[in-house]
């Protein structure tokens, strides 16, 4: 058997060599074919395995389409309720030409609704050689809804939220704008952006290259989570009284900015807060970055001044708690005191001569309050503008606050007490300072100033902002002393009130700048004014800040005291705060002319008549008077007179 | 001797085992590649001819034509097509110029591949493969002696040369490599020697940098292929998407009619790139079946290449096995991203009604040569098993 096998094999071998060869060849076609697709599976196992993953995360950016779905934003109210800042919806028109089935239609529709040229819309919709056309921007919810309706293949739109400010320009500063992309910038917009903007949601759909939505049920959709509401402690109705006094103050004396802050005195609640220059929130002038920077800064809070004689409140205050001084104190004034070998010139260089100390507050003297800041002494001193909150932030919910600035005490020597003692050589924000006078006027307690009232979420009360207190300053008796003090000082001879039938207490200020080298800067001032008025439940304190006016009179009695009493005579109009005694008459009086007059007559006239006034210079012959002649004034108003 | 020539037209009872494999995996081939082609364009087909079937359909007739012409060329004795050699290379070539026509031609991606007939387009590169196969199985019988003079070689380097160079006017760089391996395969299996096999490759190597520069876009093409996130929205795109498509598939696929890629993601997704949605709906499960189903294709070819009667049968069984082989290789190296992008339809699947009818033709004359393995006397007994040889070889060594 196995030799007739292969002898077979061996002349098979021989008769067909070749055939041998084809059989060898084609087996090794085999053996070349099984390792190629040995490669081939080797390369399919590394597509489908090995990077599957990272080559899906790649894929899924072009197979899901998301839309993103804005929440609204929550609306800023003001105590009333009234609308600060409202958020809406407008929707842009396209066309997806590509996807459009009837085009005549769709076009005859559209240009119908919305009075548009039939013979646009529709190349429009044939213009199929970009993806996406638009045909109207800013459409109503209501327009736009009524076109979804019809359900027309290709027309889509784009939700677009507006931020609408129904006051412009008010409250600039304080509600602040948001970016293009709609995030608070500055303000309670960028302070309370995480509450007030919600949380966007997504509708993410499955398309086909071109973007076209594909009939799949793998649709992803979370619904957007609208922002809340917040309520403000703001009344938008004392804001604009504010805003139209201030820009009184701009036409009457061209300052380079003039601020006010009203507040509640026993909770610090931010009742008004007006800074001109502004800019209107609906307009914001994003193309000048520089100048949006300057007007949407809260200069009330961010900036430090040197306060000037409002500042003479916390000696007093300090003063009277020590028991270094009482009402009937005598303090004699020479026009300067030598402190330390260094003479120091009261602001009335001629000097006040013998005044008691209620006299000295209604002068303004810095020869008395220079003695009571010697009297308490540097280290209880600190202590109390310590406990005042001076030289730390208030806590405000509002970003960019300074924290003020004091001297270091270990350097502190008496040259720089008794300045501090007469509010030079110190630096505060307005809030700061408005705050600190709050609760020396409050019977004792220092709070933290608030914008935010509440904030709720569908109509469901969340969060009440609490006023925290922080700690307390000084005796209630102490605080009704000062309280009395500073009403009594308001006017000039003590029984007669700022406002007739109204209780209004209050000091002015006026307080040198200084330059960026240190130096003072001449003729620039900050006059201000600080008040309140606690009557028939309404308790409202006011600092009043002009910031260099430029009309001449520069003193806080003239450039800041008159316009407070316009504001306090508004909100006692508007809240109708019922007087003391309303038989009282408001007499008015016509400003003479005192021009050339002789200082002393002028000032026997000026003292006849009952009125307030304040000479600048040392010299005997008016020069320069503010008002001017024939102005009708009124009794409470200072009568500021120049000499030569 | 007469009943061999009686047409049975569904039976097999004269095939062997291999032919009925061959003849089933066809069949399953190609009705795959139909409910593929479905799949993978209904899409496509929706948004541009708002008619979902319409590549479904073109296949199926594809599909009852090349069934049809399996049967007929199963019953034609395969010897008759000895004669057909010469003249089919000439019509193949003059159907290769009349491409070049304009009122004939059809212009498509920027090549001149079809002819445009009544009813249907005729891709005569198509026709022009198993031609040259034809052509190459009839000169190689007829030579195989004297194969080793290189002088006798020339038939065959001169008419696959003229095919490459019409194909390459079109152009179609694919289908040119195509016909340049299968002049390799043939004259490798016909029996040349080695060293005139390995100086045929050179002009080979040499040409495709050539061909490189000639067409700049096939530069891009390379360097795309180097690497595609380069430019994934440009060169790198097609590649980028049968990567997407493929790894979408994972280990068991997204399943039949699932792909996220034929939302036009993929061009091609119906022809040449079908293998990626195939990837992607049966996942490596299905790639590695597929590739087994191809597998034993191949080797029932060659077994049946290994029995044939005469020579002229066993080149021409392997000339088909050896095109089926070259562009199935080609076609899933492309797709996988292992060779630099060409158009080559993967056989029997991809859609295209002419490369069915002339892959499942050619399968009808491999059947008709299983057919007359069985009918007729073997001649050649110990040609049946290579191993048996050796293993008579190993028996009577130790006798």
């Amino acid at each position: 058997m196995g030799l007739t096998n292969y002898l077979e094999v061996n002349i098979n071998i021989k008769v067909e060599y070749s055939t041998m060869s084809l059989q060898k060849r084609l087996l090794s076609v085999i053996l070349i074919i099984t390792f190629i697709f040995f490669i081939l599976l080797i390369r399919i196992f590394t597509l489908q395995v090995i990077q599957s993953q990272n080559l899906q995360i790649k894929a899924i950016d072009q197979w899901v389409r998301m839309l993103p779905l804005s929440a609204n934003r929550g609306k800023i109210l003001d105590n009333n309720g009234n609308i600060l800042a409202i958020s809406y919806t407008t929707y842009d028109l396209y066309f997806r030409s590509r996807e459009i089935k009837n085009p005549v239609e769709v076009a005859t529709y559209i240009s119908n609704l919305l009075d548009l040229d039939f013979q646009k819309v529709y190349q429009k919709a044939m213009n199929t050689s970009v993806s996406e056309n638009l045909v109207k921007l800013q459409l109503d919810e209501s327009v736009a809804s009524t076109i979804l309706q019809k359900n027309f293949d290709g027309v889509y739109f784009s939700e677009n939220i507006k931020r609408f400010y129904p006051y412009n320009n008010s409250l600039s500063q304080v509600l602040g704008y948001l970016t293009i992309d709609s995030e608070g910038q500055t303000g309670i917009e960028s302070y309370y952006n995480n509450i007030l903007k919600g949380t966007d949601g997504k509708y993410l759909t499955q398309s086909d290259v071109r973007g076209i939505k594909l009939n799949s049920s793998l649709n992803y959709y979370t619904e957007a989570i609208d922002g809340i509401d917040i309520k403000l402690n703001i009344d938008i109705n004392i804001q604009l009284i504010l805003e139209n006094v201030l820009n009184q103050i701009v036409i009457d004396h061209n300052p380079k900015s003039v601020s006010a802050i009203v507040m509640d005195p026993n909770t610090s609640k931010i009742i008004a807060l007006a800074i001109s220059p502004n800019f209107d929130l609906n307009e914001v002038p994003r193309d000048d970055v520089s100048t949006l920077l300057t007007l949407s800064k809260n200069t009330t809070i961010s900036d430090i001044y040197e306060p000037g004689s409002t500042f003479k409140i916390f000696t007093l205050a300090c003063a009277l708690s020590e028991g270094l001084t009482n009402e009937n104190e005598h303090f004699y004034c020479p026009g300067y005191r030598i402190v330390d070998g260094e003479k120091i010139k009261c602001w009335k260089t001629t000097g006040h001569g013998d005044q008691t100390l209620i006299e000295a507050i209604q002068n303004s003297c810095n020869c008395c309050f220079m003695d009571l800041g010697l009297r308490i002494g540097k280290e209880k001193f600190y202590d109390y503008l310590e406990l005042f909150g001076l030289g730390s932030k208030t806590g405000v919910d509002a970003s960019g606050e300074s924290s003020g600035l004091l001297l270091d005490e270990n350097i502190v020597k008496n040259v720089d007490l008794v300045r501090i003692a007469f509010g030079q050589t110190v630096a505060v924000t307005q809030l700061q300072l408005l705050n600190s006078f709050c609760s020396i006027i409050n019977g004792g307690t220092l709070n933290t100033p608030s914008f935010l009232d509440a904030y709720s979420e569908k109509n469901q009360s969340l969060y009440i902002n609490n006023t925290t207190k922080k700690n307390r300053t000084v005796s209630s008796e102490i605080s009704n002393k000062i309280c009395e003090l500073l009403v009594q000082s308001l006017s000039k001879t003590g029984d007669m009130s700022f406002i007739e039938g109204y209780k209004i207490a209050g000091k002015t200020g006026t307080a040198q700048k200084y330059g960026e080298n240190g130096a003072i800067s001449q003729g620039k001032y900050v006059s201000s004014f600080f008040g309140f008025i606690n009557q028939d439940g309404a308790n409202y304190a006011l600092l009043l800040c002009v910031d260099e006016p430029s009309s001449g009179a520069y003193y806080g009695s003239v450039v800041a005291k008159p316009y407070a009493k316009t504001i306090f005579e508004e909100i006692i109009k508007y809240k109708n705060i019922k007087p003391f005694d309303s038989s009282i008459n408001y007499k008015d009086f016509i400003v003479p002319n005192f021009i050339n007059m002789d200082l002393n007559y002028a000032m026997q006239i000026l003292e006849k008549e009952n009125l307030y006034y304040e000479v600048d210079g040392e010299g005997d012959k008016v020069v320069w008077q503010f008002p001017k002649e024939n102005t009708e004034v009124t009794r409470s108003t200072t009568i500021l007179l120049k000499t030569n | 001797m007469a009943k061999k020539y009686n047409f049975d037209f569904l039976t097999l009872k004269n095939n062997s085992k291999e032919g009925k494999i061959i003849f089933f995996v066809t069949i399953f081939l190609v009705l795959f590649g139909v409910v593929m082609v479905y799949s993978a364009s209904y899409y496509f087909a929706r948004r541009t001819y708002n008619n979902q079937y319409f590549y479904l359909i073109k296949q199926l007739i594809g599909f009852i034509l090349g069934f049809f012409f399996l049967n007929v060329l199963r019953n034609i004795d395969y010897n008759k097509l000895k004669k057909f050699g010469l003249i089919s290379v000439i019509v193949s070539a003059i159907l290769l110029i009349l491409v070049f026509i304009p009122e004939l031609g059809v212009e498509n991606y920027g090549a001149r591949r079809w002819i445009n007939l009544p009813g249907f387009t005729l891709q005569p590169s198509e026709i022009a493969k198993f031609s040259f196969v034809l052509f190459a199985s009839q000169y190689l019988s007829k030579n195989y002696k004297e194969i080793k003079n290189f002088k006798n070689l020339l038939p065959i380097l001169i008419a696959g040369t003229i095919f490459c160079l019409l194909i390459i006017l079109e152009p179609n760089m694919s289908i040119t490599m195509c016909v340049g391996l299968i002049m390799l395969f043939m004259l490798f299996v016909g029996g040349i020697s080695f060293k005139h096999f390995l100086l045929f490759c050179i002009p080979i190597i040499i040409l495709v940098p050539i061909l490189i520069i000639i067409e700049p876009y096939r530069l891009d093409r390379l360097l795309a292929f180097i690497n595609p996130w380069v430019n994934p929205q440009g060169e790198g795109y097609q590649l980028i998407q049968s990567f997407f498509s493929i790894s979408n598939g994972g280990l068991f696929g997204v399943g039949l009619f699932n792909s996220r890629q034929k939302y036009l993601f993929l061009p091609f997704a119906e022809s040449d790139f079908i293998f990626a949605v195939i990837g992607e709906e049966f996942g490596l499960v299905g790639c590695i079946l597929l590739l087994s189903i191809y597998f034993v294709l191949i080797v029932c070819g060659i077994k049946i290449a290994i029995k044939s009667k005469n020579r002229f049968g066993a080149y021409l069984a392997s000339g088909i096995i050896g095109v089926i082989v070259i562009q199935t290789t080609i076609n899933i190296a492309v797709v996988t991203g292992l060779i630099p992008p060409t158009g080559l339809p993967l056989p029997f699947i991809s859609m295209g009604s002419t490369s069915i009818v002339v892959f499942m033709s050619a399968i009808g004359v491999l059947l008709n040569i299983d057919k007359q393995n069985n009918e007729s006397i073997i001649l050649f007994k110990t040609d049946k098993n290579f191993f048996s040889i050796k293993k008579v070889k190993a028996v009577t060594q130790n006798n």
